[in-house]
């Protein structure tokens, strides 16, 4: 079985007597390390299929193997753990604690698996160093700007070195500029540490740094396109021995 | 999740709505300082009253009045009596006595014999010249007098083989003395005391001076109504032993002490000389009867009444006075109980208001994997927190208002309530109502962040996701 399997996926909403399928019947496979973008117009059940492969929501119908757990079949409380050891969640608003710090917010899901806070400070400072955020540690999310929270946010959904992390629309708020560094800062976090993505857009641009392309119509998975041009971290290495890198520092380096 | 680390979020949580918490912090601290000064005043009001009780009183005692027409007289105190007066009554004599003894929770007994004024005379000096005008002679057990709590102030308790010769008094009864050889105010001394702060000297010496008890004719009283006595037979010398220390319970200051044994046999001569008729054991006229503590004492009154004899203790009066006070601190107790249910409500109030506005923060912790258990405890413990600083600022609080009472309005406060304002305390704090306090505010915190914290948990990790 691959890495995650989805099964026969259905998800309906009842509105009074009115019945609304989000999802019709979705199977897809996606492999461990592999970068997978989910796109669709507006309303067609991109959201819908995420929050169920993250196990916020359960399904009508069919099941979500993750690394052998079925996830539409687990308690709130199992939930809770399978989050603490499988999976991130990287959101299109951030959804920073604003009463936390830098430091604070990437280290939630650590203090969350109950580790002691000297040990998580060291973890999570080293993941803010490595999104390029080394000296806004101490800075609270209203201290800062879009890509800069986003980028906490990455920070956050990688620290405890998840299978898999789930984007919904994580450049959304973002202009394109920063749009870009955010991309290429995920895609080179995954690759690093071998973590599965699932990124859910209406943006082709976007679409353009995953492996593997799902088009999703009216809850309907019409194609699966293989992305044969996929930006590669390497990419920028070479670029970066090359005479013009102006563009690259700026993503490092924080703004 | 670790406990310090819940503990933070949860101050923070606190400090994040200063103002919103301190409002609330003040409803509990207004709750729990009317419980705790309400049950202090409950204390203290107890306390008056059983200080009152044993002025009159002791606590564990249980006394039985002689009914039998023995013909002797007796002071009573305030007591309440009680019992079935229809009843033949049994002879208190040393059968019953031993009876008494073998009740359950009895530390021991005092037999008392009343000899009255009009049974015999007690005088003094050469040809009885002093003699005493009022005052009654008790025959008591003297190996007893230290267990009766009786202190010496002057002499010292007569030794065994002196028991029969000995007379002990009371610290104001030796001015009852009257010097028969003088007329109007010549013929009696006040105790008052001198410039040099020394006490007036009564006519006779109450340590080591000689005594006489002599046995009343009552068959032909002299003209002045009083009975002549004594002759052959009829006399009995003594020498004064001790004078005793006023005892807190008023008993000892005008009373004359002699031995039992003696006594019983001047009841025997008085019945002689006078043709009373007694061929009956001789009866005590009170037998005090000493239980192991104050909650023993109704269940021995019960007994000694179940065997037919009138008794009376303060455990009865304390009781009913008790449940007088009851319903005056229940209706206390029921307004702080009202203020503190207001807080409750209040705390309530808050934490749904808290979770209200952080229902997409709790979202968020529930997709990063935080258990919902913690979830619930973290709620549970911003409540119990509101409700123990409440508990421990009202603590703070009761006491500055407890010593306010105490000092300024100690006395006001103690005519408001009936009691004397003996200076005691009307508002008593000891540490286990602190306890009882804090614990109580924090549970109340507790169940009122109860649902709160239950719905708290339910909230959808989708929750994080909506866009506002
Ligand atoms: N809670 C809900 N109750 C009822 N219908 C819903 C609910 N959530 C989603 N839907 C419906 O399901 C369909 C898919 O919604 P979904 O949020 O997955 O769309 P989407 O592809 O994410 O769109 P967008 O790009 O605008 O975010 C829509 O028609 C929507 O109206
Ligand atoms: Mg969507």
């Amino acid at each position: 079985m691959a890495f995650i399997s989805v099964k026969n996926l259905r998800k309906v909403y009842k509105i009074g007597n009115e019945k609304v399928y989000a999802l019709k019947k979705i199977d897809l496979d996606i492999e461990r390390g592999e970068i997978c973008c989910i796109l669709g117009t507006s309303g067609s059940g991109k959201s819908t299929l995420l929050n169920m492969l993250a196990g916020l929501e359960k399904p009508t119908r069919g099941d979500i193997f993750i690394n052998g757990t079925n996830v539409a079949k687990l308690s709130e409380k199992k939930l809770a753990r399978f989050r603490q050891e499988n999976t991130g969640f990287i959101f299109q608003s951030y959804n920073l604690i604003s009463q936390f710090n830098a430091l604070e917010n990437v280290g939630m899901p650590l203090m969350f698996k109950g580790m002691p806070r000297s040990k998580r400070d060291k973890i999570s400072a080293k993941m803010l160093k490595l999104v390029g955020l080394g000296s806004r540690m101490k800075h609270r999310p209203n201290q800062m700007s879009g890509g800069q929270q986003q980028r906490v946010g990455i920070a956050r959904a990688f620290v405890a070195k998840p299978n898999v992390v789930f984007a919904d629309e994580p450049t959304g708020n973002l202009d394109t500029k920063t749009t870009d560094e955010v991309m290429r800062l995920m895609v080179r976090m995954c690759r690093k540490y071998n973590i599965t993505l699932i990124l859910v857009t209406h943006d082709l641009e976007i679409a353009g740094y995953s492996d593997r392309i799902v088009h999703i119509i009216d809850g309907e998975i019409t194609s699966i396109e293989k992305n044969e041009s996929v930006y590669s971290p390497e990419d920028d290495e070479k670029k970066e021995s090359g005479p013009d890198n102006n563009t690259e520092n700026s993503e490092v380096s924080e703004q | 999740m670790k406990i310090y680390d819940m503990l933070i979020i949860c101050l923070r949580n606190l400090w994040r709505r200063k103002g919103r918490t301190l409002l609330t912090v003040i409803g509990v601290v207004i709750g729990s300082c009317a419980v705790i000064v309400m049950i202090s005043l409950g204390l203290g009001m107890n306390k008056a009253m059983d200080s009152m009780l044993s002025s009159w009183g002791d606590l564990t005692a249980v006394t039985i009045f002689n009914g039998n027409g023995s013909g002797m007289m007796f002071v009573t105190d305030d007591s309440h009596y009680s019992g079935n007066s229809n009843k033949e009554k049994p002879p208190l004599n040393d059968d019953a006595l031993e009876m008494l003894k073998n009740i359950d929770h009895v530390s021991y007994v005092i037999p008392k014999i009343t000899l009255s004024n009009e049974m015999v005379t007690l005088c003094s000096g050469r040809s009885d010249r002093y003699r005493l005008g009022w005052g009654e002679i008790y025959g008591v057990d003297f190996s007893m007098l230290e267990k009766m709590g009786y202190e010496i102030e002057e002499g010292a308790i007569p030794n065994e083989h002196n028991y029969k010769e000995s007379i002990i008094y009371g610290n104001e009864i030796t001015y009852n003395f009257r010097d028969t050889k003088k007329h109007g105010n010549a013929s009696m001394t006040a105790k008052q005391q001198l410039p040099d702060g020394s006490f007036t000297k009564p006519f006779v010496e109450p340590v080591g001076g000689d005594f006489k008890i002599g046995i009343n004719n009552t068959k032909k009283p002299n003209e002045d109504g009083s009975y002549p006595y004594g002759g052959r037979g009829y006399e009995y010398k003594l020498t004064g032993a001790a004078v005793l220390k006023q005892d807190p319970n008023w008993e000892t200051p005008y009373s004359i002490f002699i031995d039992i044994d003696l006594a019983k046999e001047i009841i025997e001569s008085y019945n002689r000389l006078n043709g009373v008729k007694k061929a009956k054991a001789p009866e005590y006229s009170q037998v005090k009867i000493v239980c192991e503590n104050i909650d023993s004492v109704d269940a021995v009154q019960k007994a000694v009444e179940d065997m037919g004899f009138t008794a009376s203790s303060m455990a009865q009066v304390r009781s009913q006075m008790q449940g007088e006070l009851g319903v005056i601190q229940m209706i206390l107790g029921g307004l702080a109980a009202i203020s503190l249910l207001v807080a409750a409500i209040s705390i309530t109030n808050t934490m749904i208001m808290s979770i209200y506005e952080r229902t997409r923060e709790i979202g968020i912790m529930k997709v990063l994997g935080c258990f919902i258990g913690n979830i619930r405890l973290l709620f549970l413990m911003e409540a119990g927190m509101i409700g123990l600083l409440g508990g421990i600022i009202g603590t703070i609080i009761s006491y500055i208002i407890s010593f306010i009472m105490n000092t300024f309005a100690g006395s006001a406060f103690a005519q408001i309530l009936g009691f004397g304002g003996d200076g005691g305390e009307v508002s008593i704090i000891p540490i286990w109502l602190v306890l009882l306090a804090l614990g109580f505010s924090t549970v109340i915190g507790l169940i009122s962040g109860y649902y709160p914290a239950n719905r708290a948990v339910k909230i959808s990790a989708l929750e994080a996701i909506k866009n506002e």
